[in-house]
Parts: C-alpha cells; structure tokens; sequence
C-alpha cells in the first residue's frame, strides 16, 4: 500500500473505532479495576467477547490465508516490568491507553493531560534517558522457538521470535483457539445478564443515543480488530506505538514510521479514534470540556508518563496486547497481559480499597 | 418521586475522573440511613450507566436517572 492509501484507512478505521469504544464506554482500565473494585463485570464481558471473536477471526483469516498471525517477540522481563508498570499507570491515567485516547475526544481534560505524558514517557523510553533501562531488559530477557527447540507451526509468520501458546505445546492452534472460544462463551451466556434495567428506545436512539449494550461493543470492536489485520496485514489493533510516532513526527517534522520502513498507520488510526470519539459524543449529547482539580491532574499526568515508559519496556499497551496478541495466542502478550491486570489490581487496592 | 422533592443529600462529582463519581457514591451512600435520598450530580458518561446498576446490587433503590445537560446526568437513590 501507499502512504497515502495507508493514512486513509488508518484514518477510516479510527473514526469507526473512535466511535464504537465511545459509545461501549470500551476502557481496560474499568473492565479490570472494576472486578475488584466494584464487583462490576459489564466492561470484562465486552473485553472477553472482542477477545474471542477476534481469536476465531484472525485463525479463520490465517487458516484462508489472508493473514499470517504475527505475534510479538517475547522478552519475559521487559513483559513483566512494562506490563505491571503500564497497569500501575492507567489506574493513576484513570484510563487505559484506548480510554485515555476516546476520554480526549469526549472532551475530558485530564484524559488529554495523561496522553501529554503517555507519549512523554514512551518517548523518553524508546530513544531517550530510560533507553538503556528498555534495552538492558530485552536484551537478557529475550526467548525464541531456538531456545525452546521448537519449530513455529502453521497459521504463524515464519520467524524465531514467533511464540505462540500452540508452537510451545507442539499443539495445532485450532484447537486452543475451540476449548478457549467454547469455554469463554459459555460463561458469557451464563452471564450475559446484569445490565440493570431495560432502557426503552427507537433504534435511532438506541445506535446514536444510548450508550450500548457490552456484547453489541464486544462483536464490533472484534470485527474492526479482524479488518485492521487484514488490511494492514502486518498487525491488527494498537494505540501507543501509534501516539510515539504522533509525537516523535511532531518533533521531527517527518513522517512517522514503523522499523520497516512502512508508513506508522497506527499515528493516523489514533488521530481517527479521537475524531470518532469525538463525533460520537456529539451526536449522543456527551461533548462536554471538563477537568478535574490541579491534584488529579497531576496524578493523570504522572500516570500516563508511566503508561508510556511501560507500553515501550512491555512493547505494548493493553489494546497491542491484550486486544491484539492474545487473540493470536501470543506468549509474550499473554505475559503482558497478565501483568498489566497485576498492575491495575494492586494499584486500584492500594488507592481505593485500603480502611 | 419527581425532581422538586428535596433530597436528603447532594453529591456533586463534576468532573471527576473514572473511578471517583462510583468510590464517593459508595462512601456516601454507606453513611447514610434507611429512608433518606441522595442525588448524585456527574458528567463522566460511564458512571451515569455504572452508578445505578451498582446501587441497585447494594441493595438501594435507583428513583431516577436523568440526563440534566450535555454531558450532564442526575442520579436519584434511596436509601433501603
């Protein structure tokens, strides 16, 4: 694809995906936080369900051959550091880095004072004063099929940093990917209810108004997941690397791009979430400037600079690793994922649930 | 009950941030006794969805929600 062909449909696809985490009030943050701290589970269940549509997704693409799954390299420290960093920071953020990013077009204040300093400290991290920190982790952290004396296995791009919960088991992806997707839908229906009182509605209202309900956001955020892989073909969803880039072009006036040398289209699909977002919350009545106390400010602003020196040592933020790579069966996403919920649990204890 | 009741308590969360509009309701509503009302004021659009299905497991029953504005919504609860 072209440049332009990909600021396009970077651009597209933000819009649509701007909207749709507005209007499912779509934040990991809140999913996670909230199973301790509220006993509330209505933002889990529409994390689960885009997590399991997409893992049957990019499989059925992989397997048609449309995609090839491409999961990021496993550095075990640098997963767990980052990871329960980033966990710890979006608690402080009050948001993670796709809530922080929608918050700013809703008009929040605080969420765009955190994305100040997300893209601060994941740029001090990747080429600044905690780069040696960064490199010093993955360097003596790093894990490859070599190591394990494994072979990659189908469905996989063919690489020795490639590892997947299926090639570490030697087993056929499918076959995790049936057990996980049966057993995660069960619990959904099983679950599926404690949505509070019906709201009644017309359609119209129902799709611009009202905020929607979690499975409708679940299916469509997977879906979007499923067409941003098969589009860009070299990864499905991601926010962070994408505001790096945005502030990194910002600095040096050229255009922001991947290792590759490919056009950075998450840059452009960051810009099109705040649009969406913002485009949302308007039509449903929901814009509105506002910002917290200086206090809270600042806590947001220090949580993002941590959100960002953790995306960049984990190489990931929630949504590159646990909306993306866990659909892929990704070790080092899995890691990455679990540690980001550590984080945010012991941090949402210690700030909210203590006496 | 409508909106020129006068409720016993008024919480004002404006702009607060995710999660401190559902931690005051809860502090608040845990103070308070049977029989009394309290109105929630808040502009974070995922409490307004979150605060009455929340009340409503605590066992308190949700009077009203209304949205007041753009981007402003009222919560009403009474205390069981």
């Amino acid at each position: 694809m072209t440049d332009t062909s990909l600021m396009l449909a970077g651009i597209v696809i933000g819009v649509i995906f701007g909207y749709v985490l507005q209007r499912g009030r779509f934040c990991m943050n809140s999913a996670f936080r909230d199973i301790i701290l509220l006993k509330e589970y209505t933002l889990l269940k529409a994390v689960a369900l885009a997590i399991v549509v997409q893992m049957i997704g990019f499989h059925l693409m992989a397997t048609m051959g449309y995609i090839q799954l491409n999961p990021k390299s496993l550095y075990w420290g640098a997963m767990i550091f980052g990871g329960f960093a980033f966990g710890i920071g979006m608690v402080l953020a009050a948001g993670c880095a796709s809530g922080t990013t929608y918050r700013v077009g809703e008009g929040m204040i605080g969420s765009f004072v955190a994305l100040l300093g997300f893209m601060i400290g994941g740029l001090v991290t990747s080429g600044g004063a905690l780069k040696e920190l960064s490199t010093y982790l993955k360097s003596n952290t790093a894990l490859t099929t070599t190591d394990l004396g494994i072979s990659v296995g189908p469905l996989v791009k063919e690489s020795s940093t490639s590892l997947t919960l299926a090639n570490v088991f030697g087993l056929d992806p499918w076959i995790l990917v049936v057990i996980i997707a049966v057993v995660v839908l069960a619990v959904l229906v099983w679950k599926r209810g404690g949505e509070g009182t019906k709201v009644e509605g017309t359609l119209y209202e129902k799709i611009f108004k009202m905020g929607w309900s979690w499975w409708i956001t679940g299916i469509a955020v997977g879906i979007i997941g499923m067409i941003t892989f098969w589009t860009f073909q070299n990864y499905a969803l991601g926010i962070s690397g994408g505001w790096f880039g945005f502030l990194n072009a910002l600095i040096t006036g050229k255009l922001p791009r991947l290792a590759s040398g490919m056009l950075n289209w998450f840059t452009f699909l960051v810009i099109g979430v705040v649009v969406g977002a913002a485009i949302a919350a308007i039509i449903a009545g929901e814009f509105k400037l506002r910002a917290p106390d200086a206090k809270r400010l600042l806590q947001q602003f220090i949580g993002g600079v941590i959100m960002g020196i953790g995306a960049v040592i984990g190489t990931a933020c929630n949504i590159g690793h646990i909306l993306s790579g866990i659909p892929q069966l990704a070790l080092a996403s899995l890691l990455g994922g679990t540690f980001i919920v550590l984080g945010c649990w012991v941090t949402a204890y210690i700030m909210f649930m203590r006496g | 009950m409508g909106s020129d009741v006068k409720p016993t308590e008024t919480l004002d969360v404006r702009g607060e941030v995710c999660p401190y509009p559902d931690v005051k309701t809860q502090k608040k509503v845990k103070k308070m006794k049977s029989g009394e009302t309290l109105e929630i004021i808040l502009d974070y659009p995922l409490s307004a969805e979150r605060i009455p299905r929340s009340v409503e497991k605590m066992g308190h029953e949700v009077l009203k929600t209304e949205k007041t504005g753009t981007g402003e919504w009222r919560i009403l609860i009474k205390i069981k």
